[in-house]
């Protein structure tokens, strides 16, 4: 008996009955305090939307923390790459806007591992530098509009991604894919062998660099996702300079940590997309309880570090970078 | 006659100044098990880690088969028949059972950049079932696993591909007698199927009735290689130690009183998993060796004293003071220094100057109102560094330039600074060379005489012998003998008790 719940404790299934406990009970909470304005079947369906588009962010987020790196660039990312795909689009259509979302973010991506592996400066250093040259890059591209419309998405008929079900078919694709890429390829294991111990890895035969290298690339693959979605949701992009763009980097990060949190039981991109769906519930619940935005931030914040402590808490004394 | 699978010619290790492995050559047959002993620090492991592809080798050659052997990792060692299962933990967190068994080795299972995940855990399912594993699932992830249970898949690892030569470093002592019999199982299997096994073990008795012959390293070279069915563990022992004690650098002193007042008390000193239930005193001017093998807990115990280790039971008193030391800012604050055995990431901080690494723990003091001067801080420093003789270019020097003595030395500097007055050293002089140790024991001695007391956890056995005015010998975590300061005590009584 106990050899069976302690298998169980380790399966996925362990995983994902907390996970969807964690859901159900901020529904349930949610939906006590606030009947009318939280949690009917409609709003449900507005969270769910809202967080796909983080969790597919938090997706690519999750190859380079795996390995103990950090990306501080990519909200730039997202509103250079959203404004390359608008700018495209306005000649291109459909064709513009979803490969200038893609393309751009993955260039950038080759270029972020390109400056990391070469400089061997710490991500967060390089990535911090190049937020900067990015914010200044968009400031620029939007001035480039031929429309006038700098950053807007004026065609009607381009914005078949801000409602489903082509969101739902865009995001569960890169869900799919980032599944796949995990399972199904050598990558998923050699992040997690060099988050491990760089120096067994190495030891391995695993070429260290090169995966680092790709694990940027794929992160910002799929922030080139993300930003498409973000871009039809909003129906456009403004571009932002001084570092603003780094607010856009947490909500997906929040997601990867419920990733990484959820590692252990071997389904972190369902942690991933489920992670953001129950941050979404709790900051439209606090929304809905009229709870001011700092206060809601508070709470959100501290529920974060709750779950993922309680979930992932490392041995007393070990040592957590 | 028996076929030579594998051989070394002259094979040399340097790290830096220390000359790990001196122009060892040996041959190893095909379907033996070959037992590889010798004390802390003889060259065992370092031997096997160049032929595993782990290190590099210095200089000379090792042959497999007639061919000359050029390994630059694991995997390029396995693909030519040579395996390793190490001391310590070998397996990867974060990657299913499956993915670590197959680390470096997933072609098997690609079909084009597509990996067959789903025959990759039939296969290791199957495997691990072959072995007695089926408790084990392999598409868990690793992490869910206890440490013996990490420790065999490890082994399954190691000997699934059917290797020509399976090095097994020191994995008994992680293994329950239940994991061990599994082991000898293996091994068994492996020389059943003309496999040759190389067995590295503190244990003489279990090297004794597993292996066919036994080659002895001392100070990295090669003493003598030995048919197991015609020694027994004390001929091993002379051959493990086989030296008079070198007493040039040692305390020449033996008579061994010291103060009957105790400075420290350790009472029921416990964590779990490493030690249980320690008790001594420490007395004034006293130097207190602990010894045993590396595993033995004694590390441990070092930083449980100065309130580094979590999970402790027990208590370490200071009776002078009616102190109990429960942390290490206490136990800084009370006089009490330290110096791990893992000298670069516990004690010292490579990547600031020498100045501040001997300023760090003396900033309280050193601080008027709260406010740093520079100029007093580097006069500090200076004054200890010179006391000390660090070999610099100046107090500004980054640490990570400085060799493994001037290291120590900066370590001690800073303990100097702090002006402690109980010194717990771990492995004081491990790495180092004769100069810079001749220092080391001088200052030692010139502690004692102010009065000062040391614990002095060391491995190596004649600087126990040659330092300590009482020696405790821990052995799988509890003391097993007390030795006093003696000309007639000998490193054979020393490692009677450690073995």
């Amino acid at each position: 008996m106990n050899e069976t719940i302690s298998r169980f404790k380790r399966s996925k299934y362990f995983g994902y009955a907390l996970l969807f406990g964690l859901a159900l009970f901020f529904w349930a909470f949610f939906k006590i305090l606030s009947p009318h304005n939280f949690g009917t079947s409609k709003l449900m369906a507005n969270y769910l939307q809202t967080s796909i588009q983080y969790a597919v962010g938090g997706c690519g987020f999750y190859f380079i923390v795996v390995m103990g790196l950090f990306d501080m660039s990519i909200g730039a990312n997202i509103v250079l790459s959203s404004l390359v795909g608008v700018l495209l689009s306005r000649q291109f259509g459909y064709y513009g806007l979803i490969f200038g979302c893609l393309l751009c973010g993955t260039l950038i991506g080759s270029f972020n591992g390109f400056l990391y592996t070469r400089l061997r400066i710490p991500s967060m250093i390089v990535t911090v530098g190049l937020m900067l040259v990015l914010e200044s890059v968009a400031a620029y591209v939007v001035k480039l509009d031929p429309a006038g419309f700098p950053g807007k998405l004026t065609d009607p008929n381009i914005l078949a991604f801000n409602h489903a079900p082509w969101n739902y078919i865009v995001a569960v694709s890169a869900f799919l894919l980032m599944a796949f890429i995990l399972r199904f390829t050598k990558l998923g294991t050699y992040f997690n062998a060099i988050g491990s111990n760089e120096f067994v890895a190495k030891a391995m035969g695993i070429n260290v660099e090169k995966y680092k290298f790709i694990g940027f690339v794929l992160l910002h693959f799929f922030v080139g996702i993300m930003a498409l979605l973000t871009v039809s949701y909003g129906k456009g992009m403004l571009a932002v300079t001084g570092m603003e763009s780094m607010g856009r980097n947490f909500k997906p990060l929040m997601g990867t940590f419920f990733g990484v949190a959820f590692k252990k039981y071997g389904m972190p991109v369902s942690a991933i997309v489920i992670g953001e769906f129950i941050i979404t519930l709790i900051f439209n619940g606090l929304v809905a309880l009229n709870v001011p935005t700092t206060i809601n931030d508070f709470v959100t914040g501290a529920v974060l570090l709750i779950i993922v402590t309680l979930t992932n808490r490392g041995a007393r004394g070990s040592v957590v970078k | 006659m028996k076929e030579v699978v594998l051989r070394s010619e002259n094979v040399n290790k340097h790290f830096g100044i220390t000359h790990a492995v001196k122009d060892v050559s040996l041959e190893f047959y095909r379907g033996e098990v070959h037992g590889l002993i010798g004390e802390n620090g003889s060259g065992k492991s370092t031997y096997c880690s160049m032929l595993s592809g782990i290190h590099s080798i210095s200089s000379g050659r090792f042959i497999l088969e007639g061919k000359e052997l050029h390994v630059k990792s694991l995997v390029e060692a396995n693909m030519n028949g040579i395996s390793i299962v190490v001391q310590e933990m070998g397996t990867l967190s974060g990657l299913t059972v499956a993915e670590n068994i197959f680390l470096g080795r997933e072609h098997k299972f690609m079909h084009g950049f597509i990996k067959d995940t789903a025959q990759m855990n039939r296969e290791t399912q199957q495997l691990l079932d072959s072995y007695g594993l089926n408790r084990i699932n392999a598409s868990t992830v690793i992490d869910n696993y206890s440490f013996e249970d990490r420790k065999l898949i490890e082994i399954v690892k190691a000997t699934y591909f059917e290797p020509l030569v399976v090095t097994i470093d020191e994995t008994t002592t992680a293994l329950s007698q239940k994991g061990r019999e599994e082991l000898f199982k293996i091994i068994e299997h492996l020389k059943e199927t003309n496999k040759t096994v190389i067995f590295i073990s503190h244990d003489l008795s279990e090297v004794l009735a597993h292996t066919d012959r036994i080659s002895v390293l001392r100070d990295g070279a090669l003493v003598k290689t030995v048919n197991s069915n015609e020694v027994d563990a004390d001929e091993l022992k002379r051959l493990m130690v086989g030296r008079e004690l070198d007493n040039r650098y040692y305390r020449t002193d033996y008579d061994g009183t010291v103060s009957d007042e105790v400075v420290l008390s350790v009472s029921n000193l416990s964590v779990p998993g490493e030690f249980e239930d320690i008790s001594f005193d420490l007395h004034q001017g006293e130097i207190l060796g602990i010894g045993g093998l590396s595993e033995c807990g004694m590390h441990e115990l070092g930083k449980a004293i100065f309130g580094g280790s979590y999970d402790r039971t027990g208590s370490v008193l200071l009776p002078r003071k009616g102190l109990e030391i429960t942390s290490i800012p206490e136990a800084i604050k009370h006089g009490i220094a330290y110096t791990s055995k893992d000298r670069d990431n516990e004690s010292i901080v490579l990547a600031i100057n020498i100045a501040d690494n001997i300023t760090l723990p003396s900033l309280d003091i050193l601080a008027k109102k709260r406010v740093l001067k520079k100029k007093e801080l580097h006069a500090f420093a200076q004054s200890h560094a010179d006391r000390m003789s660090v070999r610099m270019t100046g107090i500004k020097q980054y640490v990570f330039d400085l060799s493994g003595g001037n290291k120590q030395k900066v370590v001690l500097a800073r303990w100097l600074g702090r002006d402690s007055d109980i010194f717990v050293l771990d492995s004081p002089t491990r790495g180092i060379d004769v100069k810079v140790k001749a220092d080391i024991y001088a200052l030692m001695s010139e502690l004692k005489e102010r009065g000062k007391s040391i614990i002095m956890i060391s491995e190596e056995i004649l600087e126990l012998i040659g330092m300590s005015d009482r020696i405790l010998i821990m052995k799988n975590g509890k003391f097993n003998g007390t030795f006093t300061r003696s000309v007639a005590l000998t490193e054979e009584d020393l490692i009677a008790k450690m073995v």
